[in-house]
C-alpha cells in the first residue's frame, strides 16, 4: 500500500516539475497555470458542481469498461457507444409523449439501448465471425460520428425542426423542461441527480462483479478461457452479455450528458462526446480496473477537464496546457503499470524459484 | 555454490566435485535445487556466491558461450530443434564464419561413429522420433568437444530401449574419451543402472553422497524425501491389497467409460486419434501407457470438453455423452486431473476457495448470489480433507506450490463425487511424498467406485496403479494386458511402436 502511495507521489511530482519547466520555458509563470486549474474545477465558488457534471458520463463509461475488460475483452469504441446512445436518446426525447419523468427514463433506456446495440455490433462479431473487437469498436466510433453528423442533418432524425435562428448550426431540439435532470444544491454547488444515479450504479457492479455467480463466471473467462470451457461456461454467452453492458454504459453516459444539460445545454450537437468516451477509458485503465476507485479517478480527470476552462483566461496558449493534461494524464498511468510489471517480476521469481 | 530467488534459496552452499571419466548422478525431487545448480554451471544462471573450478583452476562462467570455451555442455530437458531443417543443418546452427555443408556432414557422421549414435545427417527434423531428436541434441553437444556433458532429466521423452541406448552411449563416450557426464535425474532405477557415484540434493542443499554400488533404492529414496519410503514391488502390492475392487469383466456389469472408434482429426487433417476403442469399469484403474505425443493429450481433452470429435462414439455408464457442448462431460460424471494443471485446471489469479468452487458455483450461490460463507466452509473442509498447505481458503492460487496445486485439483474433482475419473500424468513434477500421496488417493477413489482412466507416461505409475493396462500408440491402442501379465518389456516394446 505503501508502495502504490509512494508511486503516485512520485510520478505526480515528476510530471509536474516537467510541466513547470514547459510552462516557464514558454514564457509563462507555473503558479498561474496551477491556480487556474484548482480555481476552475474545485476552488471557485459553485465549480464543484461543474466537475461532478463532467465526473459522472466519465465515471458510467469507465466502469463499463471495466465489465469488458474483466471478461478479456478490449472494448475502445466508448466514445462511438455514447454518441449513439445520445443520439438514440435524443431521438427518443422527441419522439416519444408522456409525462416528463416517465419520458425522462425512457429517454435514459434510450441512450442504453443506443450503446448496447453499438458496442453488440462488435460483439457480434467477435464471437460470430472471430473479427478482433480491439478493430471493430474503434472503426465504429468514426460510423457512429458520421451517422450522428448525418442524423443532425435531416429535421425527421436529429434536426431541430424550428430552425429559427437560420443559422447553418446543426442542433436537435432543446429538452422540455419536464424532461430535464432533476438538479440539487449542495454547499452552494448545483449538479444534477444523475451523481447519485452514478454511485449508485457503481456500487451495484462493483458488488456484483465480485459477488455474484455472473460476476465469477465472467471472472474466470477473463482468466482462462480453457478452464472456463471445461467447467461450462460458455466464453460467447458471457462476453456478449460484458459486450452490451459496457456499450450500455458508455450510451447511458451519453443520454446523462444531454439530461443533465452541463455540455451543450439539452441539445445533441455536433461533436456532442467531447472525448468523453476515451477519457473514461483512460479512467478505467488508471482505476486498474477497480470499481470503487473509479468515482475519484473519474474526479480527478474531470477536474482537469473544467480546470483548463479557467486557463485560458490566463493568456497561456492552449497546446501548452494540453502537454501540461497530458503529462499529469502519464503521471496517474504509470503506477499502475509498474505495480503490474513489479507483481509479474515477484510471481515469476516465485515460480523460477521452484526449479 | 548458493542462489536466492526471493526469499527461497534454491541453492545452499552446495559442494560437488564430478571426477574425470565417472558418470555422476545428481538426485533430487522437484524443487531440489538440482536444475538450478547446473544452470550455474552452463551460465544460464549467475550465482550470489560461492566457486566454480574447473581442472583446479577458479573460472567464471557468465553465459553458454563462456561455459563451452571452458568445456562444458548440457543437453536440455527441452530440446530447441528446428523441425522445417535437417539434422545437419541443426547441428550447424550457432556456428559462425562460411557454413560448409559437407565439412558438417562429415563432422556429423564422425561423431555417429565414435559414440554409437545412428542418426542420417540429411533426415528432416520434424520426421524424427523424439529419440533420435535428442541424439541431435547430444550430437550439437559433443561437436563442442565438451570436457563435461551435463544431462538434464533425458529420459522424461524415451521408452525404455531408447533410454537403455542413450546410457550405453553414455558410457562409450566416459570410458573411451575420459570425459565426464553430470546426470540431473529424479528417477531412482536410473541412478542405480548407469551412475558411478550420485549426490542428492534435498530443498537447495546436498544431504547425501554416495558411490552407486555401494546403494540400493531404498537408501537413495530416503535420502531424497528425508524419511522411511515404503517401495512397492508388484509382489508387495498384491499381498498388502485387502481392497475388494469391482474389475470389468467385460461381459457383466456395465463400463463406466466406453469409447468406441472414437477419432479426433488435427486441423492440419491428420489423426491424432485413430478409431480408438476401449472401455472402462467401475472400480477400475485402466492404466494407458505411452510415451509423450500419442494421443495421451487429445483424449484428456476431449474428456474435458476442450477438443471435438470428428467421428466415434462416447458413453458413460451406457449413454452417449456429446463431449462437444462446454460442461457436459463434467456434468455425465467425468472428472478430470489434466496434464497441465495450468492450461485447463485452476486458475492461478483466483483464491483456491474459488478454484474448488469451479466445478459447481451454483450450489455455492443462492439467487445467483454466492453465499461466501457457504464457500468457505466448503473450502475449509477441502483442504483440510486432502491437507492442502496454503493459507487458507483465500490464498491466491499462485502462492501454493505445484504439489499443493495439484491437490487442489484432485480434491475438486473428487468432491464432485464422479462416475470416472481422468488422471492424465498426475504425479508429474511432484515429489516422493506428494507421489505417494496422489497414488493413495487414486486408488482410494477406485476402491469407492470410480473408474480411472490413469495416462501416464511412467511405467512406474502404471505398473504401481493399473489393473489393466492399454499402451496407446500414434492414436490407436497397439497393446492390451491385465498387470499379471504385464512386463516392462512388453509394454516399452508396444510404446515404440512393435506390435506384438
Amino acid at each position: 500500500m505503501v508502495e502504490v502511495v509512494a508511486l503516485y507521489l512520485g510520478c505526480g511530482l515528476a510530471a509536474l516539475v516537467i510541466s513547470g519547466i514547459i510552462v516557464e520555458a514558454v514564457g509563462a509563470d507555473w503558479s498561474t497555470v496551477g491556480g487556474a486549474l484548482l480555481d476552475g474545477s474545485v476552488r471557485k465558488p459553485g465549480r464543484w458542481g461543474g466537475t461532478i457534471g463532467v465526473t459522472v458520463p466519465l465515471a458510467m463509461v469507465a466502469i463499463g469498461t471495466i465489465v469488458s475488460t474483466k471478461v478479456g475483452l478490449v472494448n475502445i469504441g466508448q466514445e462511438g457507444q455514447l454518441l449513439v446512445g445520445a443520439a438514440l436518446a435524443t431521438f427518443a426525447s422527441t419522439r416519444v409523449p408522456g409525462p416528463g419523468p416517465v419520458v425522462l427514463v425512457i429517454i435514459l433506456l434510450a441512450g442504453v439501448a443506443g450503446g448496447a446495440i453499438w458496442s453488440g455490433l462488435a460483439g457480434g462479431l467477435r464471437y460470430w465471425r472471430k473479427v478482433p473487437e480491439v478493430l471493430t469498436t474503434l472503426l465504429l466510433v468514426s460510423v457512429a460520428s458520421n451517422l450522428v453528423g448525418y442524423g443532425l442533418k435531416k429535421p425527421w432524425l436529429l434536426l431541430d425542426a424550428e430552425a429559427k435562428r437560420g443559422n447553418r448550426n446543426l442542433v436537435s431540439e432543446q429538452l422540455p423542461p419536464d424532461t430535464r435532470m432533476p438538479r440539487i444544491t449542495l454547499f452552494g454547488n448545483e449538479f444534477t441527480i444523475s451523481a447519485f444515479l452514478a454511485i449508485a450504479v457503481i456500487l451495484l457492479v462493483g458488488w456484483m462483479l465480485s459477488r455474484t455467480l455472473w460476476g465469477y463466471r465472467l471472472t474466470v473467462v477473463g482468466h482462462n478461457r480453457r478452464v472456463a470451457r471445461r467447467f461450462g461456461i460458455s466464453e460467447s454467452v458471457q462476453g456478449m452479455v460484458a459486450m452490451l453492458a459496457s456499450g450500455g454504459f458508455a450510451g447511458l453516459a451519453g443520454a446523462l450528458m444531454l439530461t443533465g444539460g452541463d455540455f451543450a445545454n439539452y441539445r445533441l450537437v455536433s461533436g456532442f462526446s467531447v472525448s468523453i468516451g476515451w477519457v473514461g477509458l483512460l479512467v478505467a485503465l488508471v482505476a486498474n480496473n477497480r470499481a470503487l476507485a473509479v468515482i475519484p479517478v473519474a474526479f480527478v480527470f474531470a477536474s482537469l477537464r473544467t480546470g483548463s476552462g479557467f486557463l485560458a483566461s490566463t493568456g497561456i496558449e492552449r497546446r501548452v496546457t494540453d502537454v501540461v493534461q497530458g503529462l499529469i494524464v502519464l503521471a496517474l498511468l504509470l503506477p499502475p503499470a509498474i505495480m503490474f510489471i513489479r507483481e509479474r517480476r515477484r510471481a515469476l521469481a516465485a515460480a523460477g524459484s521452484r526449479v | 555454490m548458493s542462489k536466492r530467488f526471493g526469499a527461497v534459496a534454491a541453492c545452499d552452499a552446495v559442494d560437488i566435485e564430478i571426477h574425470r571419466g565417472e558418470i555422476h548422478g545428481i538426485l533430487g525431487e522437484n524443487g531440489a535445487g538440482k536444475s538450478t545448480l547446473m544452470k550455474m554451471l552452463i551460465g544460464l544462471v549467475v550465482p550470489d556466491s560461492g566457486s566454480i573450478l574447473v581442472d583446479g583452476a577458479s573460472v567464471r562462467i557468465t553465459d553458454p558461450v563462456a561455459a563451452a570455451s571452458l568445456g562444458i555442455g548440457m543437453v536440455h530437458q527441452h530440446f530447441s530443434l528446428v523441425e522445417a531443417l535437417t539434422v545437419w543443418e541443426n547441428v550447424a546452427l550457432g556456428d559462425t564464419g562460411r557454413l560448409s555443408r559437407s565439412g558438417v556432414r562429415d563432422a556429423v557422421g564422425d561423431l555417429s561413429d565414435r559414440y554409437g549414435l545412428r542418426i542420417d545427417p540429411d533426415a528432416l527434423v520434424a520426421d524424427l522420433p523424439v529419440g533420435l531428436r535428442q541424439r541431435v541434441e547430444i550430437l550439437k553437444c559433443l561437436r563442442r568437444e565438451p570436457e563435461i556433458l551435463i544431462f538434464d532429466e533425458p529420459t522424461s521423452v524415451l521408452t525404455p530401449e531408447e533410454s537403455d541406448d542413450l546410457f550405453r552411449s553414455l558410457r562409450g563416450v566416459v570410458e573411451q574419451e575420459g570425459r565426464s557426464v553430470a546426470l540431473v535425474s529424479h528417477k531412482l532405477t536410473e541412478m542405480l543402472d548407469v551412475t558411478d557415484r550420485v549426490t542428492i540434493m534435498r530443498n537447495g542443499s546436498v544431504v547425501e553422497r554416495f558411490v552407486t554400488t555401494e546403494v540400493d533404492a531404498g537408501m537413495l529414496a530416503t535420502a531424497m524425501v528425508g524419511r522411511d519410503v515404503r517401495l512397492r514391488s508388484a509382489q508387495e502390492m498384491s499381498q498388502s491389497d485387502t481392497r475388494e475392487r469391482v474389475v470389468a469383466d467385460g461381459g457383466g456389469s456395465l463400463p463406466v467409460l466406453e469409447f468406441r472408434n472414437v477419432e479426433v482429426r488435427e486441423s492440419g487433417g491428420s489423426l491424432e486419434l485413430d478409431d480408438l476403442t476401449f472401455s472402462l469399469g467401475t472400480g477400475e484403474i485402466l492404466g494407458m501407457a505411452g510415451v509423450e505425443g500419442n494421443g495421451q493429450r487429445v483424449i484428456a481433452d476431449l474428456l474435458s470438453g476442450l477438443r471435438n470429435r470428428s467421428g466415434g462414439e462416447i458413453l458413460v455408464n451406457g449413454s452417449v455423452v456429446d463431449v462437444s457442448q462446454p460442461g457436459s462431460a463434467m456434468d455425465a460424471g467425468i472428472a478430470v486431473i489434466p496434464e497441465d494443471r495450468h492450461d485447463s485446471g485452476i486458475v492461478l489469479e483466483m483464491t483456491v476457495a474459488e478454484n474448488l468452487m469451479l466445478s459447481d458455483p451454483s450450489g455455492m450461490s443462492s439467487h445467483g448470489v454466492i453465499d461466501g460463507l457457504r464457500r468457505e466452509k466448503m473450502a475449509a473442509d477441502l483442504i483440510e480433507r486432502f491437507a492442502i498447505m496454503c493459507t487458507g481458503p483465500d490464498a491466491p492460487m499462485w502462492t501454493l506450490s505445484g504439489g499443493n496445486q495439484q491437490r487442489v485439483v484432485l480434491a475438486r474433482e473428487i468432491a464432485a463425487e464422479p462416475t470416472v475419473l481422468v488422471a492424465a500424468q498426475p504425479t508429474r513434477g511432484l515429489d516422493v511424498g506428494a507421489i505417494e500421496y496422489m497414488t493413495d488417493q487414486l486408488r482410494q477413489a477406485a476402491g469407492s467406485g470410480v473408474g480411472i482412466l490413469l495416462i501416464s507416461s511412467e511405467l512406474d505409475e502404471i505398473l504401481e496403479l493399473a489393473d489393466r493396462i492399454l499402451v496407446i500408440y500414434r492414436g490407436q491402442v497397439t497393446g492390451e494386458m491385465t498387470r499379471s501379465e504385464a512386463t516392462r518389456e512388453k509394454i516399452g516394446r508396444l510404446m515404440g511402436g512393435d506390435i506384438l
